[in-house]
Parts: C-alpha cells; structure tokens; sequence
C-alpha cells in the first residue's frame, strides 16, 4: 500500500521536503496527520497540485499563501468536506485512499476525529449555545442529554462562556460565537483540529480572545492544523510552517526560521505584504 | 323578526356549520404540511424519478383549482369503486392542496438555510440524516412558519368549496338557511362575520410571528 502515485513524482518535490509517500507501516504513528500527493480541480482549474505534509502529534502546524493558494481546499480534503481527486493521507490512524469513492462508515469515522473550525463560526441559529455543543455529542457520540450538559459546561468555562449557555448565537458576540465553535469542536474530542482563518472575520480585540483559547487548546497537546494570517500566532504558538502557493506547498520549516529567513522569494514577498498590512 | 333574530335562531346551526369549517381547516393542515415536507424532500432529491414525480403532483395541485381537486375526488372515488363520504372527500382533496401549495413555501425555507450550518454539521460527523433532522428542517420550517400560517387562512376561506360536495359547512349552511327563508343577504353577511372574525385576528397573529421571526435573525 505504500505504493503510491507519488514514487512516481518525487521529483517534483523540492528537495529537503517530504517526498509524499503515505507510511502506514508504523505501530505507534509518527505523524498524526498525513497527506500524499493530494491532487484536487475544481472544473479545470487545478487548485491543488499534488500536496503532501506530515503533522506530528501535538503539533500546532500553520498554514499561510496568498489568497487563492489551495488553502482552505486543502483543510477542506482532510476532513472530506471536499472530494479530493487523487492521492492519499492517513489521519489519526485511518488510511484513506482519496482517489475512491468513501464508504460512510469510514466517512464519518474521520470525521470523528478532526475538528473543524471555518472563518464564519457556522453555528446551528436556532439552536442555544449549549444545545449547540450538547446535539453533535448526542447524536455522533451518543452521550444522553445530562452527560452532554455536564461536558458542554466543562467546555463553556475553559472557553470562558459559561454564562452565555443559554443564549443564541444571534445575541453574542463574533468572537464569542467563535470560542462557541471551538468549545463544539473539542466536544468530540476530535484527535485533530482544523482552523480555517478563524479570526480573519473579527475585529482584532475579539480575535484576541480566539487567538488566547486556540493557544491554550494548543498546550493542552493538541494537533492543529492553522490556515491564519496571524503572523504572531504562527510565529509563537505555531511548531511548524507551510507556505502555499498557487495549489502547491512553496517551503515549510520552523517558523522563526522562515520568518527570519525565508528560503523563497515568493515567501520574502508574501511575508513583507503580510506584515506591512 | 329583525336581522339580529334572525341571526341569533340560525346561529346554532351556523356555528355547527364553522365547526366543520374549522376541522376541514384543520385536518388538511395536520396531514398537508407533512406531506408537504415530503413533498418538498422529494423536489430536492438526487434521485430523478422520485424528483419527477413530487415535482408532477406539486404542480398539478398547484395549478388545479381547489374545488376542481374536490371534484375530481369527489367523482373519482366512485369510479374507483370507493365510495368514502363526502366529508372523507373534502379532507382527501384538500390535503392534496395543502400539501402542494405548503411543499413549495417549505422547500423555500429548506433552501434558506445557511450553507454554513450544514457543513458544520457535517464536519461534526452528524449522519445526513441528522442533519436533515436536526439542523436543516428545523430552520427550513421555521424560515416558511409565516407563509404556511398565511397559507393556512386562505384554505380555511377554501373550505367553503366544500359546499359544492354537499358538507355541510358554514356556507352550506347558509345556502339552505337562504334557500328557505329568503333572507340571503342577511345568512350570507353572518356567514362573512363568521368568517373575518377568525381570518382577522390570524393575519394579525401571522404578522406579528413574520416580525418576531425576521427580528431574531
Ligand atoms: N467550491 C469551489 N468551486 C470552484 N472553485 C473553487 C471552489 N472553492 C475554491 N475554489 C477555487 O480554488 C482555488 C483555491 O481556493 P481556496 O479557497 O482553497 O484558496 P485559499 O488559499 O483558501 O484562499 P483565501 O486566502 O482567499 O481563503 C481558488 O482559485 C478558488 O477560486
Ligand atoms: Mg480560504
């Protein structure tokens, strides 16, 4: 099975990268999150040309390109929100031939397991704050109502909304409505959470208050996969960073490093508009 | 007999009459809505068969008349070697409308909900199902609650076709109250009375649920 369609490309992969070769051999995984090859069109236009990424775990890994880079088409493969055309990951354990048709079953087993969190919050409207977080752990983890109260309390108060339990979302704030989305997320205990721009539709006193509950979900050892344009995030919370670019990962590496030093012009260029903006 | 006498020696029989009107309306609304709903499901399907056909009766409900549909039941039946009371009828034939006039507001709502919930439900590895259940039609329905209570007035003017298939209605009543005494005028303006009083008081109940609804979001 580790015969994939990427010993063919290595080539392609720059050197001192990932080759993109899918490593299912291991009893305890290295990498809690990996992706091969990962190819995807929307019609003809080629969004991701053939990704390929190792998350360890507990790692909080950032993602940063312009806009347009494959991104949130990338976070969207992971969790199959988008069917990917071809290649191979392996996530928290389950091995998933991207190239097929899902089964169900395997569909929501990962799902189960990777969070996700999206730039909009997209909570439930006409569901309160608590029901918000108490329905997913009923119906997926078939918790009765009183545990899964009891868990969306424990929730609300590490995300510091304890008192907005029975409030809509309509009637809180962004920010807020965002720490609601997390707390929802964590209340599957998923084994990987992915954020897609979560503070970029906040005012930046709101995407604080995001920002410092994400950095206390990643010292818990949690694996983060981070789409931001939170360069400080990045910078110190963030293990290891991606930069993508027009459907392809252009470097990775330590994120000071990068930062510092960035091994790409592209990189240099994108970082300087970033920080200047 | 001056009209009030008039109107107070009818009035027994006129309000047994808006009984039955106010069960019709009721009937056809308990079992239209839902099969509206799954009427509208069937609309949104993937499946083009099934698509076809719910989208057939939608639209032959909705572009038949109402008291063509009671007649066409009402004559049906027989042919079918059934023969169900008229009463049995009328709920049958305004069911079918109900159900295709309510499928199309419902399936309104469905289409209004937030893109974004759905995925988020599905990210959550909520089952289709579920997220039809619990995220999706909830906030459909409550997104057509105001144009299903409008449209739950205008069947309960449109029980009064029912006449025309022998239930004795408010306004079969009055017919016969007519027909004997003469004083259609006076039967009819009681019968209209009868009516505003209850049609009245539920639009201004729908407006205030439309605003209460449009506020909360
Ligand atoms: N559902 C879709 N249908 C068609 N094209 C899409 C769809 N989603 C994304 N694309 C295209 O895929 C490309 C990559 O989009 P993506 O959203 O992944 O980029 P991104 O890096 O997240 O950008 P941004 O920073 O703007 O969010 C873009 O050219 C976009 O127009
Ligand atoms: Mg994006």
């Amino acid at each position: 099975m580790t015969e994939t369609i990427a010993e063919t490309q290595t080539e392609t992969v720059p050197k001192g990268r990932y080759s993109g070769k899918v490593d299912i051999g291991l009893k305890t995984p290295k990498y809690l999150v990996e992706l091969a090859q990962v190819s995807k069109h929307f019609g003809s236009n080629h969004v991701l040309k053939g990704v390929s990424l190792r998350v360890k775990p507990g790692e909080v890994c950032s993602i940063i390109g312009p806009s347009g880079a494959g991104k949130s088409t990338l976070l969207r493969c992971i969790n199959l929100l988008e069917t990917p055309d071809s290649g191979n990951m392996v996530v928290a354990g389950q091995y998933v031939d991207l190239g097929k048709p899902q089964d169900r079953r395997a569909l929501l087993s990962l799902r189960r397991n990777v969070g996700m969190v999206f730039q909009s919050f997209n909570l439930f409207p006409h569901l309160t704050v608590m029901d918000n977080i108490a329905l997913p752990q009923r119906r997926v983890l078939k918790r009765t109502e009183a545990e899964a109260k009891e868990h969306g309390m424990e929730l609300l108060e590490r995300v510091g909304l304890a008192d907005k339990a029975d409030s809509y979302p309509a009637k809180i704030s962004g920010g807020q409505q965002q720490r609601v989305a997390i707390a929802r997320a964590l209340a599957l205990e998923p084994k990987a959470m992915l954020f897609d721009e979560p503070t970029s539709a906040l005012d930046p006193e709101l995407a604080q208050e995001v920002l410092t509950v994400m950095k206390e979900v990643a010292s818990s050892g949690m694996t983060m996969l981070v789409v931001t344009h939170e360069m400080n995030f990045a910078r110190n919370v963030g293990d290891h960073l991606v930069v993508m670019e027009d459907g392809a990962i252009i470097e990775e590496g330590d994120p000071e490093q990068i930062m510092s030093d960035p091994a790409q012009e592209r990189t240099r260029q994108f970082l300087a508009a970033v920080i200047n903006h | 007999m001056n009209t009030f006498e008039f109107w107070g020696d009818n009035f027994p029989q006129m309000l047994a009459g808006m009984g039955v009107s106010l069960q019709l309306t009721l009937g056809a609304l308990v079992m239209g809505i839902p099969l509206g709903l799954l009427l509208a499901l069937g609309v949104s399907s993937k499946l083009r068969l099934l698509r076809w056909v719910c989208l057939a009766l939608v639209e032959v409900g909705r572009g038949a008349p109402a008291l063509v549909v009671l007649y066409v039941v009402y004559y049906g039946l027989p042919v079918l070697k059934l023969s169900p009371e008229a009463m049995t009828c009328a709920y049958i034939g305004l069911t079918y409308t109900t159900c295709a006039y309510t499928s199309e507001y419902i399936r309104g709502g469905l289409k209004s909900v937030s893109p974004g919930s759905i995925e988020a439900a599905h990210a959550l590895a909520m089952p289709g199902l579920d997220v039809l259940r619990f995220i999706i039609i909830p906030q459909g329905l409550r997104v057509a609650i105001p144009s299903l209570m409008g449209f739950a007035i205008q069947i309960f003017q449109a029980t009064s076709l029912t006449y025309s298939i022998t239930v004795r209605e408010v306004t079969a009543v009055s017919y016969s109250v007519a027909s004997q005494t003469f004083r259609a005028l006076e039967i009819f303006t009681l019968a209209g009375i009868m009516y505003a009083i209850i049609t009245i008081p539920a639009s201004w109940l729908t407006n205030k649920v439309e605003q209460r609804l449009t506020l909360r979001h």
